[in-house]
């Protein structure tokens, strides 16, 4: 009998919606929800100014990742040089313990980035509805889990008060990459030059499916980068499709079902992917068989080239408004129309971060500095506590120390300098993150977004490089 | 939440494209606590952008611009509040003296976020919004009408624009309606529906 062709996304919302309103949104069940110490603050005044529980508390995990201190870390609270952000973590031990939550704190072996150690421990799996009071929220999606941002206030009190979330139901995209990447390129490369090509904010409105052959070839490390900057294209989500390398990625995890539970849940994973024959809002190919490393040059995401390219001219674009903004973007970045990207100088470079900061990002690191050395201040934050250790046990921090990088311990860092590691006013850096935004990484910073492989290469020479050529 | 009806107010042209909320809010204010219900965040709304390296002014900056200091709405440029999910933006923009923001295009969660405190989001076309910059940079200091339930803006010439608005959203603006309270109406349907998820997704059961 012929059925209705769903997409995966449809599935997994749909089997979410409680109600739907009569003006139109949806109340949606959240399985589970990763409270982040940023701005948490909020949400939880918000429940004690209504005299609210969390309804759900098993559902909700608390993380805290942004403000903890690279360095000094055997100190536990002791270890903070600044009042104001150790001020932030002790809000979030308090609101944890207050509201009965399990806080995955500073001290906790499984410490880490919240959408590096959700998958990592086997809490996100295919076919949940998560939330979590951060940006980058999508990175979940590379499970097949529908996982969407929520504002700290408003939203993450709702979710804390209710279990679940008023949403407007997107539209979806399918974003399909095919082609093998060729030799000095990675999944960041793929996703900077998919947001190149579909704007900051192409995806608003959308849910995003990444697929195509590229994909299905990524290791699970390689797709959640890639759903990890879904949001640097606009859209809120993203996900892939649960396959052999998702189950295999699954299995063992602490949070993962196991015995008969494996069983019934690959039944429920198994019947997730887009049916044939579904239809997309909207369908992007990209091909990357040709793809050289790319890197950004200008004030946001999109502003991405290969490394072979020159700076572009504010009269590249013909849109009068894109035109001005460029001519910002160059003014702040200080940089030059027309010079080769391979002549731009760097001052410092970060390894880390949910874009970046795994296993195989560091190997990739690694095996560019075997042997070398850093011309320029550089430093190494894991995305995880464990990943740091799993690292230290393959010697991959020697290498790393005998380049002459930092190696520190987990944290977000100097993606966005919520800890304090910030890059210096009139600074230029090379880093594995997911955004260069004018201050960014500090007042005044100018930051370069690139793969683990390229920072490397960077941090070798002083300039951006071609990994290729080194 | 305050009820959003109609908007009578000073509009202030920002014409800076792809501000993200990092520039709204910076991260060295962002983490500093807010008293609920104090405008605490007010300082560092847009902060960069307003003040130099040594914290003084920058006169040329629009909001600096005394005409514009009773502004209560933004005309803002495309992008407006794309990147982090910060709540802490649409705070700032609430503890600055805003209640609406019209533009070409914005940040979806940014968006979102500014909804659910009861800051109006108006997204018109690029042609309309530089119309509305061009006019109130001739007549600083002037005023724009926003009609939530006519969804309607009236520039100072008096040339309208209709918008669009989710539905959902418009009638909890008009009311002042926060989310928690309808939800509240639907506890029971939640319930049903977690019994049911509960089978479903077995091996979660334990902690639903």
């Amino acid at each position: 009998m012929p059925t209705v062709p769903f997409t995966m996304f449809q599935k997994v919302w749909d089997r979410h919606v409680v109600a739907k309103a009569p003006e139109g949104e949806e109340l949606l069940f959240v399985d589970r929800s990763f409270i982040i110490e940023g701005n948490a603050f909020l949400g939880f005044d918000q429940l004690r100014i209504a005299g609210r529980k969390v309804r759900k508390p098993l559902q909700n995990i608390a993380i805290t990742d942004h403000y903890l201190p690279t360095l000094n870390r055997a100190a536990g609270m002791g270890g903070f040089t600044n009042p104001e952000i150790r001020r932030v973590v002790e809000m979030q031990n308090e609101n944890a313990a207050e509201f009965g939550l399990e806080h995955i704190d500073i001290t906790d072996p499984r410490q880490g980035i919240a959408h590096v150690i959700a998958a990592e421990l086997g809490l996100t799996q295919p076919g949940l509805l998560i939330t979590c009071n951060d940006s980058h929220t999508a990175t979940n999606g590379a499970l097949g889990a529908l996982a969407m941002p929520v504002g700290a206030s408003n939203q993450l009190s709702h979710v804390m008060a209710t279990q679940t979330l008023w949403q407007k139901r997107p539209k979806v995209m399918r974003i399909t990459i095919d082609g093998v990447l060729p030799p000095g390129t990675t999944s960041k490369d793929a996703i900077l030059a998919v947001i190149a090509r579909v704007g900051i904010g192409g995806g608003v409105g959308y849910a995003i499916e990444f697929a195509g052959s590229t994909v299905r070839a990524m290791s699970m490390d390689a797709r959640l980068t890639v759903c990890n900057m879904s949001v640097e294209a606009g859209a809120r989500i993203g996900m892939i499709t649960p396959d052999d390398t998702t189950y295999s990625y699954m299995c063992g995890r602490p949070y993962a079902p196991k015995g008969a539970e494996w069983d019934k849940a690959m039944a429920f994973w198994r019947s997730l992917p887009t049916d044939d024959g579904a239809r997309f809002d909207r369908e992007v190919h990209i091909d990357v068989s040709n793809l050289a490393p790319v890197v950004s040059w200008g004030t946001n995401p999109e502003d991405s080239l290969p490394i072979t390219a020159s700076v572009p001219h504010p009269t590249d674009y013909a849109d009068p408004e894109q035109r001005r903004r460029v001519e910002r973007a160059l003014r702040y970045m200080k940089l030059t129309p027309g010079m080769h990207l391979t002549d731009i100088t760097i001052d410092r470079v970060f390894i880390g971060s949910c874009t970046n900061g795994r296993l195989e990002d560091l190997r990739a690191a690694a095996n560019v500095l075997k042997g070398r050395r850093a011309v320029v201040p550089a430093m190494i934050s894991p995305g995880s506590t464990a990943i740091k250790q799993q690292a230290e046990a393959e010697g991959l921090d020697r290498i790393f120390i005998a380049a002459g990088f930092e190696w520190r311990h987990s944290s977000c860092s100097m993606c966005n300098g919520s800890n304090g590691d910030v890059v210096a006013p009139g600074e230029r850096s090379a880093s594995t993150t997911n955004r260069n935004f004018e201050g960014r990484q500090g007042p005044d910073a100018m930051t370069h977004i690139m793969s683990p492989p390229m920072a490397a290469a960077a941090a070798v020479t002083g300039k951006l490089t071609d990994v290729r050529t080194l | 939440m305050e009820p959003f009806t109609v908007l009578n107010a000073i509009a202030a042209p920002l014409d800076i494209p792809k501000i993200d909320t990092g520039m709204i809010m910076p991260g060295r204010y962002s983490r500093k606590y807010r008293r609920p219900g104090h405008p605490d965040y007010a300082e560092g709304f847009l902060h960069d952008l307003r003040f130099d390296a040594d914290n003084n002014p920058r006169a040329d900056f629009v909001l600096n611009v005394p005409e514009y200091q009773e502004a209560k709405i933004l005309v803002a440029a495309a992008d407006f509040g794309c990147g982090s999910s910060r709540e802490t933006a649409a705070y700032a923009v609430l503890d600055y003296g805003l209640r609406a923001l019209i533009g070409p295009s914005f940040g979806d969660i940014f968006n979102g976020n500014c909804l659910q405190n009861g800051i109006l989001v108006v997204v018109l076309p690029q042609e309309a919004v530089s119309e509305l910059w061009r006019q109130l940079r001739e007549q600083p200091g002037a005023r724009i009408i926003i009609d939530l339930e006519k969804q309607m803006v009236t520039a100072p010439r008096g040339d309208t624009y209709a918008f669009d608005i989710e539905p959902t959203r418009k009638k909890r603006l008009l009311l002042g309606l926060d989310d928690v309270g309808v939800t509240m109406e639907y506890m029971s349907k939640i319930e049903v529906f977690e019994e049911r998820h509960r089978k479903v997704l077995s091996w979660l059961a334990p902690i639903i």
